[in-house]
């Protein structure tokens, strides 16, 4: 039994936090704002990754990857993340749709977009979740109807992530609504600016290019941008979504955001004016932060495996309702300056910002509901 | 990285867990109640499995091994006080008190007690009379401050409250075992409980509950080995309290799924419950053990990513 993550590991610890150092002023709070030099901010930052071959660390060094270990990926996660995710939406890219590109795409699309994806020159967004369909992906209703040419997709996504920001998007169509579920749909790889394509931002607490609208009206796609095989969507997906088991590393930033703002209010003389509870409170968050990194640590380690199917949806239970408890402490620990926003407010305005996005931790890719789902079945067999 | 436990610790484990079924169970607990003399057998099953020369300030692996006996320990809510014993200074079974009302389970035993606060402060233990028909810790004793001693190790206070957080999670994890039975075979509505979502849930955040304890408990046993001694006392703290606060909530979610039979000592999760609570509220509470840490919090000295 041992729980060091290798000196490797923590070499490339040191290395991130000397790049982040240099490149990411301290007031940093992720690339998607109002303000287009963060998204500036960050594609300069994925190239400087790039260079020196850590964007794409997990991936092989065929595709223009690192070759990096499972722990040297954890390690990457948990410095982006902690940093305000640096690599701005081109962990969409790098984490999912490069692998999925490597085991479904083609010659020709693999050719095409993971050398552009390892270089830090596109992001990618998702068209998956619906009005009608969120967590049941499979009642999806946009449609991809066959005719001479290839298909003609009509339909609407919702909550789509950096749709603006989007070069290129993943998107789920139902081939053929006649088929058993886990065969109606086809991923297809379609440029946003492909003719049909409408985005339309949706104003929420989240902050500018969280989520987005897309209408698509008769969008033309041909055999050369299905991703997979036709009706094996699905089955692409859940490959896809296997290399995001455990999630964000949500405990990263809890911890990094605590050690700031406690630094802060000793700084400003307001640390020992804080209640005796509330240091309990901190106390009992850092502990249970501690345990949300070993139960990733726990997930990762089994990865390979496929022992234990509910690892993963237990770390993130507890990693992302740790983000909503961290969110809750900072707001009263900060006091009213952290209602403020912007760089003025404690620690730049990262409680706010921490405190809004946290909201959706236990709803967003894969709700808390479907993770305790995936542990009742492991713990109890599963249901009728 | 390799949070498995080792392959000789898990041999001995299952020895040990083999061992201790046979010799009763919490059924043997249970009767012991009302017939002390029962600890005798008791003491003697740990002897056969070499629970006495194990030596949890020895290495990884002997400090595991002890590990799991106190898991075991709990999950049988053993009638022994056996981190007491394997922490035993110069033959004085240790025993971590609160000076201003010192209490020790089993401190009926006879021999030489030693007992200590958190700090290390330790005295000789005397006790007096039992406490008459106390459901809550039947077996615990009261006791007065004898001559002083000399301080207990650091190290070892943060052991004791280590393996002692081993007990709470062997404990948790047969509590949980004993109501996924119960909710897989207890019908309703015409349907198993375990059908019914809100069961399903409520059982998967104390799964989930008890899983996190067992990963914190496995890596602050690795850090007492690895990381700086100043380290230790903090890591100790903490896994006590989380031990503490997991065992709260998880054996409140075991008596509701329960109901009434959780609450009847012919039900193990009854008699588990009951015979934890020292060990929940002792040496400190849980709320004393996290103003302890604040200290700690506060030089960064917690380890965390970022400390």
């Amino acid at each position: 039994m041992d729980y060091e993550l290798g000196d490797a590991a923590q070499a490339l610890r040191v290395r991130l936090r000397e790049l982040i150092a240099q490149e990411i002023p301290p007031g940093f709070l992720g690339a998607f704002s109002a303000n287009p030099d963060d998204l500036a901010l960050t594609q300069a930052f994925c190239k400087t990754l790039a260079d020196e071959g850590l964007l794409c660390l997990a991936w092989p060094t065929e595709y223009g990857g690192g070759g990096g270990s499972v722990w040297e990926q954890t390690v990457v996660r948990e410095e982006m993340w902690a940093h305000h995710e640096p690599r701005g939406a081109q962990y969409m890219g790098v984490n999912w749709v490069g692998p999925a590109l490597m085991r479904h795409g083609t010659d020709e699309q693999r050719a095409k977009h993971l050398p552009a994806i390892s270089a830090g020159e596109v992001i990618w967004c998702q068209g998956f979740s619906e009005p009608e369909a969120g967590t049941d992906l499979a009642s999806l209703r946009t449609r991809a109807v066959l005719d001479d040419d290839g298909w003609l997709i009509s339909g609407q996504k919702v909550w789509t992530s950096y749709a603006l920001m989007a070069q290129w998007c993943v998107l789920a169509a139902c081939t053929d609504p006649a088929a058993k579920s886990n065969e109606r749909l086809t991923l297809f790889i379609v440029p946003m600016d492909r003719e049909g394509i409408e985005v339309r931002p949706i104003a929420s607490m989240l902050g500018p290019h969280h989520l987005n609208e897309v209408f698509l009206d008769s969008v033309r796609v041909t055999e050369a941008d299905v991703l997979g095989k036709v009706g094996a969507g699905w089955k692409v997906m859940r490959d896809a979504l296997a290399y995001e088991r455990v999630g964000i590393a949500r405990y990263a930033r809890c911890e990094s955001l605590l050690s700031r703002l406690q630094d802060a209010l000793v700084a400003d003389g307001l640390w020992d004016a804080l209640a005796p509870a509330l240091k309990s409170r901190w106390v009992r968050a850092l502990i249970s932060l501690r345990v949300a990194r070993l139960l990733a640590y726990k997930a990762i380690a089994q990865q390979n495996e496929g022992i234990d199917p509910a690892a993963a949806a237990a770390a993130r239970i507890v990693t992302t309702t740790c983000d909503q408890t961290v969110a809750e402490l900072l707001l009263e620990a900060a006091g009213a300056a952290s209602l403020d926003a912007g760089p003025d407010a404690p620690i730049h305005g990262a409680i706010d910002d921490h405190w809004r996005y946290a909201q959706a931790a236990t709803v967003s890719s894969g709700t808390i509901e479907v993770q305790r789902i995936l542990v009742a079945r492991s713990v109890l067999g599963s249901s009728r | 990285m390799n949070t498995d436990l080792p392959p000789d610790v898990v041999a001995f484990a299952d020895s040990a867990r083999h061992s201790l079924t046979r010799l009763g169970g919490v059924d043997l607990a249970l009767r012991t109640e009302v017939d002390r003399d029962l600890r005798e057998p008791v003491s003697r099953a740990l002897a056969s499995i070499g629970a006495f020369e194990l030596d949890v300030r020895g290495d990884l692996d002997e400090l595991l091994a002890g590990a799991q006996l106190c898991r075991i320990a709990g999950a049988v809510a053993l009638a022994w006080p056996v981190v007491d014993e394997l922490l035993s200074v110069d033959g004085a079974r240790l025993a971590l008190i609160n000076p201003a009302a010192p209490r020790v389970d089993h401190g009926d035993l006879g021999g030489e007690w030693v007992g200590a606060d958190l700090d290390g402060e330790a005295h000789s233990l005397e006790f007096g009379e039992p406490r008459s028909r106390a459901k809550l810790g039947p077996f615990l004793m009261p006791a007065s401050l004898g001559p002083a001693r000399p301080p207990v190790a650091a190290d070892d206070v943060a052991r004791h409250l280590v393996l002692g957080s081993w007990r709470v999670l062997g404990s948790l994890e047969a509590a949980l075992d004993q109501v996924v039975e119960h909710v897989g075979a207890r019908k309703q509505f015409g349907q198993a409980l375990a059908e019914f979502q809100a069961v399903r849930f409520a059982i998967a955040d104390a799964s989930v509950a008890v899983r996190g304890l067992e990963e914190l408990a496995k890596f602050t046993t690795w850090r007492l080995v690895t990381a700086s001694a100043a380290h230790h006392s903090a890591d100790a703290c903490a896994l006590r309290l989380h031990a503490v606060d997991t065992a709260v909530a998880v054996l409140r979610t075991c008596h509701q799924m329960l109901g009434a039979i959780g609450f009847c000592d012919e039900h193990d999760v009854s008699v588990l419950d009951r015979h934890l609570q020292p060990l929940l509220r002792l040496p400190v509470s849980a709320e004393s053990l996290a103003l302890r840490l604040v200290p700690t919090v506060e030089a960064h000295e917690f380890e965390t990513l970022f400390s």
